[in-house]
């Protein structure tokens, strides 16, 4: 397990808290739990509740969401640096989709009682997180926005359907 | 520098995941390409009653074509004889890959868009529906909360994904072929071939009265030998399908696949991809055919003799006895083209026929046939459906009775 001071140079590194400064890095990295994960290990199901995002320090998941049986769509992969299961953590909401191990993998778990305190304590620290986190948001809808559309191609292809001249 | 043309875009790719079964949380992930999806999928036209075809023979020009006619939302479609063909073979149990490939035997010649081009104008016409999996496979998956249904479901499914093949084999046939095997398709070869045929034959006929007194020579345990026999038999399908690739080396073909896996997830099975030979003439296509086949003639020869030279009644007699019997009976299923098998001899038939779609075809009618809802005068084309179904059967009925017997009277 990595030290307060390790984490905190780790959380440096990630984009979601670039504009946040030291101090407040500091109580986030001592407030992080580490979780750990084996290869091929389901962190969260589909379905599950739950108020924690998680960040990965390293190894690497895939975010997929059931499609039919055992056969489920990936919608993302995500590695050392990258966050998932914000949502949860504002509309405690179920969760959307599944989280499996692609490889052994560390993560650093942060709950909403851990956000409401950097809140609290720096409100301005809170704006900078929120608003790298809108960002990354944004690029996300995009990405979505893509894979719908990679998705409809691939069925027209597969099945040869010409809707153009219909 | 651009050259000004622009790059066709890419084919879409699906990545999904895969739960293994009874593994906990182990998966798999694979990327499916749109075009692999495509080319396994098993369009079905809609059902009998539901279309309508008449034959309109051009005055002018003498060409054949059809009208056909959706008779619930009576839309019409034109189509030409090569559709009206692939059309036939749309029967939701034939994937396009097949299709593509009874084409291409039946005409010679490919269009490469004239698959996607007809799929569309069906659908237009609301005459297709896709169908992605086997009838089998549907089945079992309707049945899925019956524990024998999912068991058999998953074994199948866990055998369906033993496929161990490569598509960069042409170098190894092609240094396979330079190091000896171009001897296989030599004049003294053939004739090596007809000698041991018929010495292997007069061995099996002398054994034949002492059979009792050879088959005893397995002792207490006539089932494991004969399931060791059947492993080495699986051995000599992968030396089938070994010549079946040197015999495309020999045409100057491509041989574009070599592997194993479990035909329709239960069979074990080498095969080798043999579709660049249809580019070739017929005599190609015909020695490429029995060539794989002739294999088990020689081994089945080799067997008989050893058990010719063997002791009496002892265990090698038994085995080889066993095993030439077994290559035989392979040769013979192989090459022989009425047993409801689309083996070598069936596609060497179809190539000479020119009907490649004869056992779909003669099943079809002989059922029209036998529900009455055919003709009883027979044109020359639909004397042979008859002909096949009526042969096929009765060698099918034969072939199980005369293993029947040879069980029987061996232990």
């Amino acid at each position: 397990m990595g030290s307060s001071a390790d984490t905190q140079v780790f959380l440096r590194s990630v984009r979601l808290f670039r504009n946040v400064e030291g101090p407040e890095l500091g109580i986030l990295a001592d407030s992080l739990r580490e979780r750990s994960l084996k290869r091929g290990q389901v962190l969260l199901r589909e379905g599950d509740t739950g108020d924690e995002m998680f960040l990965v320090r390293s190894g690497s998941l895939v975010i997929s969401k059931a499609v039919t049986g055992r056969v489920e769509q990936v919608l993302a992969r995500v590695g050392p640096g990258d966050f998932f299961g914000e949502m949860a953590l504002f509309d405690r909401s179920p969760r959307s989709a599944t989280i499996s191990a692609d490889d052994d993998a560390v993560l650093l778990v942060l709950d909403r009682a851990t956000l409401a305190k950097l809140t609290e304590v720096s409100p301005r620290a809170a704006a900078a997180f929120f608003e790298s986190l809108v960002l990354i948001f944004i690029e996300r809808l995009r990405a979505s926005g893509d894979l719908v559309a990679e998705v409809t191609r691939w069925g027209l292809e597969a099945t040869g359907l010409d809707v153009e001249t219909r | 520098m651009s050259d000004g043309s622009t790059a066709p875009p890419r084919r879409a790719r699906l990545e999904l995941l895969v739960r293994r079964e009874d593994e906990g949380d182990g998966f798999d992930v694979r990327q499916i390409g749109s075009g692999v999806a495509f080319i396994q999928s098993r369009p079905a036209r809609v059902p009998a009653g539901s279309f309508e075809l008449a034959e309109v023979a051009s005055k002018v020009d003498g060409q054949r074509s059809f009208i056909l006619k959706n008779t619930a939302t009576d839309r019409f479609l034109l189509l030409s004889d090569h559709e009206k063909f692939l059309w036939e073979q749309m029967n939701g149990q034939t994937s396009l890959q097949d299709i593509a490939t009874a084409y291409m035997l039946r005409y010679g010649e490919f269009d490469f868009e004239i698959i996607p081009h007809l799929i569309r104008k069906l659908q237009r016409a609301q005459l297709l529906t896709m169908t992605p999996t086997s009838r089998l496979r549907q089945a079992l998956a309707r049945n899925r909360r019956k524990p024998v249904a999912k068991m058999a479901e998953s074994a199948l499914f866990a055998l369906e994904r033993v496929n161990i093949s490569s598509r960069n084999v042409q170098p190894f046939f092609r240094g396979i072929y330079r190091w000896g095997g171009f001897l296989i398709f030599t004049r003294a070869a053939a004739v090596a071939c007809v000698l041991l045929a018929i010495v292997g034959f007069a061995a099996g006929v002398r054994l034949w009265p002492d059979a009792e007194r050879v088959v005893s020579g397995f002792g207490k345990s006539p089932l494991m030998a004969v399931i060791s026999v059947k492993l080495l038999f699986l051995l000599t399908v992968g030396a089938h399908q070994l010549v079946h690739g040197l015999a495309l080396i020999h045409y100057g073909r491509r041989v574009r696949e070599f592997g194993f896996t479990f035909l329709h997830g239960f069979v074990p099975t080498f095969y080798v991809d043999v579709t660049d030979i249809f580019m070739g003439s017929r005599r190609a296509r015909v020695v490429t055919a029995v060539s794989g086949a002739l294999v088990h003639l020689v081994l089945g020869s080799a067997w008989l003799l050893i058990a010719l030279r063997a002791p009496m009644g002892s265990f090698l007699q038994a085995f080889a006895a066993a095993s030439g019997m077994i290559q035989w009976q392979a040769f013979v299923v192989a090459l022989y083209p009425f047993c409801f098998i689309e083996m070598d001899g069936y596609h060497v038939l179809v190539d000479v026929l020119g009907i490649p779609t004869l056992k779909h075809d003669a099943m079809a009618y002989t059922g029209s046939l036998l529900r009455g809802r055919a003709s009883r005068r027979f044109t020359r084309q639909e004397a042979l459906f008859v002909g096949y179904v009526l042969v096929s059967t009765a060698s099918v009925i034969a072939f199980i009775a005369f293993n029947v017997w040879l069980i029987v009277h061996a232990f």
